[in-house]
């Protein structure tokens, strides 16, 4: 069976169509495994290749991201026990006293579209609310964005918070925003820093070896 | 060089009048049908109590067509924000334009080391003695984060080296009410009491509603606090299109003057009368990477049109022009800010801020972009005074009485006129070739660059000893800093 019809739609970002042709591949008798491989990865192959060229902007491989979550939520009953799985869970949030997330929108977009489960807290997120949210969810990487340079300590504090309750070690942490530099990441114990969306995604599969 | 002619007429508008409209028509449905969120549960009540449409379940309050109108009718179409000396007085909504510099951001391109690093309250220092020797600059912002200050009496500290630098009308964000609370006693002690603060508001204050359309409950505590001191303000939107705004420049503008109204609007509810500026920063994504694109000429396009939208209400613009996107005063932040300065100015934008010393997308400064985007903005306001046509200026005697094959370096005309008709700029480079090869190949950047050293040695306090011994005694927190000497810059 082909899904050169559903891989062309998810280029597209037809949400519906798209997870319209999944369910009648399904119908049809395909393999979900397939369906995923051949259909929705090798879309989003194309889709990663053509954004590195510039023929694609970051609102249309988005698009594509979200189609293929939707493709992908009906596919999952079809999958075995562990068969489907994701590459891991992002706790996001913008920090104390801070309440822009832009930014962060952004970032929680483009790495749920690659594959990550995302736990976004919103703004103005306190150390203790990181700290709860990391033993809730098993978070294993924490994203802290900050717009503004007086908020930026909020961070370190953090930090701070998930060390003292004991999740440093089991964590990692990537921080982001306007201000924010690579020297600001090491100087707080971050364990890496992003400059844009995208390499919050390239940075997120470094960390968790995905 | 004399300021443009009030009624100079503007040429060349970003919209027809039909387009205008439909923008502010839309601007407010935007209001009606949706509102702004206002966090505040307090600020709700007054804005019901005054007609206000607050839903009962959220945090929106709707501004049906007739409230905005009697709202907008409150506010004053002309605005003095005023210097310490009444010859630095600024009267806004009388058809002058009016530049001055912007902020708050958190790097500075070193001059020295031409690198970036953290801004501290020396620089803002720094910056308002810029400002202050730099005539084409109206009025100074703050421009940074001091880096270097705790946060308990920051405003108290920031502006005190702003006010003690430049006697020009200071303006600044305040983080927090007792921030604008600090503000307010420091400008209080220097006018010498909070009546001859209102009655002379020599400092004014940056709000911002988040796009889109929220106003925090931090920015209502500071705009009640001020607006009910007579503390000018603004609370300027700043939409970005593609991203915290609909992607085309239309809808960008609905969403801006929805922002930007209705601040005002609120703003007058609680305070009928408080002096506000409608104000503007939006902007544009470039939707390839999702980068800021600030200095892109639809950002300049959108600060431009945004004036003729303030000004169908009558209401006086604290608009935006000089952005760039470079991170080094180069040919692009050339290119990029003398676009924006010719719209928003030729729009006739009553103050326009950012204008001077920006870098890096809004992020950064440097002090002798101060120097060059002055140089710019001269010829910018020599551009607003237009072809003067007199019959003195036809000059039709000279031209007879010189006839075929003479020149005019002699004539009295020459000498009459040549002060008023020509800008000259202080740094630009006009030379022969060879003559600047032997000067060491200077550039306005380098010349600039230069300048600043000179500028910045030329420093003296703007208060007066005994004002300063009256503040020192009065606010022990001001802190003392070196700002000349051993300093990077």
């Amino acid at each position: 069976m082909s899904f050169e019809t559903l891989s062309q739609t998810v280029i597209k970002g037809d949400m519906q169509a798209a997870a319209e042709l999944t369910r009648k591949a399904l119908d049809d008798g395909a393999d979900a495994q397939q369906i995923l491989d051949q259909g929705l990865i090798a879309a989003m192959d194309v889709v990663g290749r053509k954004f590195a060229e510039g023929a694609m902007f970051v609102p249309q491989m988005l698009r594509s991201a979200k189609t293929m979550q939707q493709c992908v939520e009906v596919l999952k009953p079809h999958f075995q026990g562990a068969g489907m799985t994701t590459k891991g869970t992002i706790i996001l949030g913008t920090v104390k006293g801070d309440l822009h997330d832009i930014g962060k929108n952004l970032v929680a977009m483009m790495l749920e579209g690659a594959g990550f489960r995302i736990v976004d807290l919103g703004v103005d997120v306190s150390p203790a609310a990181f700290v709860e949210a990391v033993a809730k969810e098993n978070g294993q990487i924490v994203g802290m964005s900050a717009l503004l340079s007086t908020t930026m300590p909020a961070m370190a504090e953090t930090i701070t918070a998930l060390t003292t309750a004991g999740h440093r070690e089991t964590v990692k942490i990537m921080i982001g925003g306007a201000p924010v530099t690579a020297d600001y990441a090491t100087s707080v114990g971050a364990d890496c820093y992003a400059p844009d969306a995208g390499s919050a995604v390239t940075e997120a599969k470094r960390l968790l070896d995905v | 060089m004399p300021l443009p002619a009030p009624d100079m007429p503007i040429s060349d508008p970003l919209l027809t009048m039909e387009q205008l409209a439909a923008i502010d028509a839309a601007g407010r449905e935007i209001l009606e049908r949706t509102g702004l969120r206002i966090s505040d549960p307090m600020v709700r009540r007054r804005l019901a109590d005054s007609g206000a449409t607050v839903d009962s379940t959220g945090e929106t309050v709707r501004m049906p067509h007739d409230w905005l109108k009697t709202r907008l009718a409150d506010a004053p179409r002309q605005i003095t924000l005023c210097g310490r000396d009444p010859d630095k007085d600024l009267v806004l909504g009388g058809g002058r334009v009016h530049f001055g510099n912007g902020g708050r951001v958190f790097q500075i391109l070193e001059t020295a080391t031409r690198r970036m690093r953290p801004t501290v309250l020396a620089d803002i220092a720094r910056a308002a003695c810029l400002v202050d020797q730099l005539p084409h600059l109206q009025f100074f912002i703050i421009p940074c984060q001091a880096h270097d200050l705790p946060a308990a009496h920051y405003h108290l500290n920031d502006f005190f080296q702003a006010f003690n630098n430049t006697a020009k009308h200071v303006m600044g964000g305040c983080d927090t009410v007792s921030g604008a609370r600090q503000m307010h006693a420091l400008a209080a002690a220097i006018a010498g009491d909070a009546e001859k603060l209102r009655q002379r508001p020599f400092v004014s204050v940056i709000t911002n509603p988040i796009s889109p359309l929220t106003l925090d409950a931090g920015t209502l505590a500071i705009i009640d606090f001020c607006a009910g001191r007579g503390v000018p303000l603004t609370c300027a939107p700043a939409p970005m299109a593609g991203a915290t705004a609909p992607v085309t420049l239309a809808g960008t503008l609905v969403q801006l003057h929805a922002e930007a109204l209705g601040a005002v609007a609120v703003i007058q509810a609680l305070h009928p009368g408080a002096p506000v500026l409608y104000g503007a920063v939006p902007s544009t994504m470039d939707l390839r990477r999702m980068n800021l694109a600030i200095g892109s000429v639809e950002t300049a396009m959108l600060n431009g049109a945004a004036v003729a939208l303030a000004h169908r209400h009558q209401l006086p613009i604290y608009a935006s022009a000089g952005l760039t996107d470079a991170k080094v005063p180069d040919a692009q932040a050339g290119g990029e800010k003398m676009l924006s300065y010719l719209l928003v100015a030729r729009a006739g934008a009553d103050y326009i801020h950012l204008a001077a010393g920006m870098l890096d997308s809004g992020n950064a400064i440097a002090f002798e972009q101060f120097l060059i985007d002055h140089e710019m903005i001269g010829m910018i306001q020599r551009l607003r005074q237009g072809i003067d046509v007199t019959p003195a200026t036809l000059a039709v005697e000279e031209i007879v009485a010189t006839g075929p094959g003479g020149n005019y370096v002699l004539a009295d005309h020459t000498v009459n006129h040549m002060m008023t008709q020509h800008f000259y700029p202080q740094h630009s480079v006009r030379m022969p070739y060879d003559l600047w090869t032997r000067e060491g190949e200077p550039t306005l950047v380098s010349r600039s660059r230069d300048q600043v050293r000179t500028m910045l040695a030329n420093r003296r306090d703007r208060l007066d000893a005994v004002c300063r011994n009256q503040i020192d005694k009065q606010f022990p927190e001001i802190r003392h800093i070196e700002i000349e000497e051993n300093q990077r810059t």
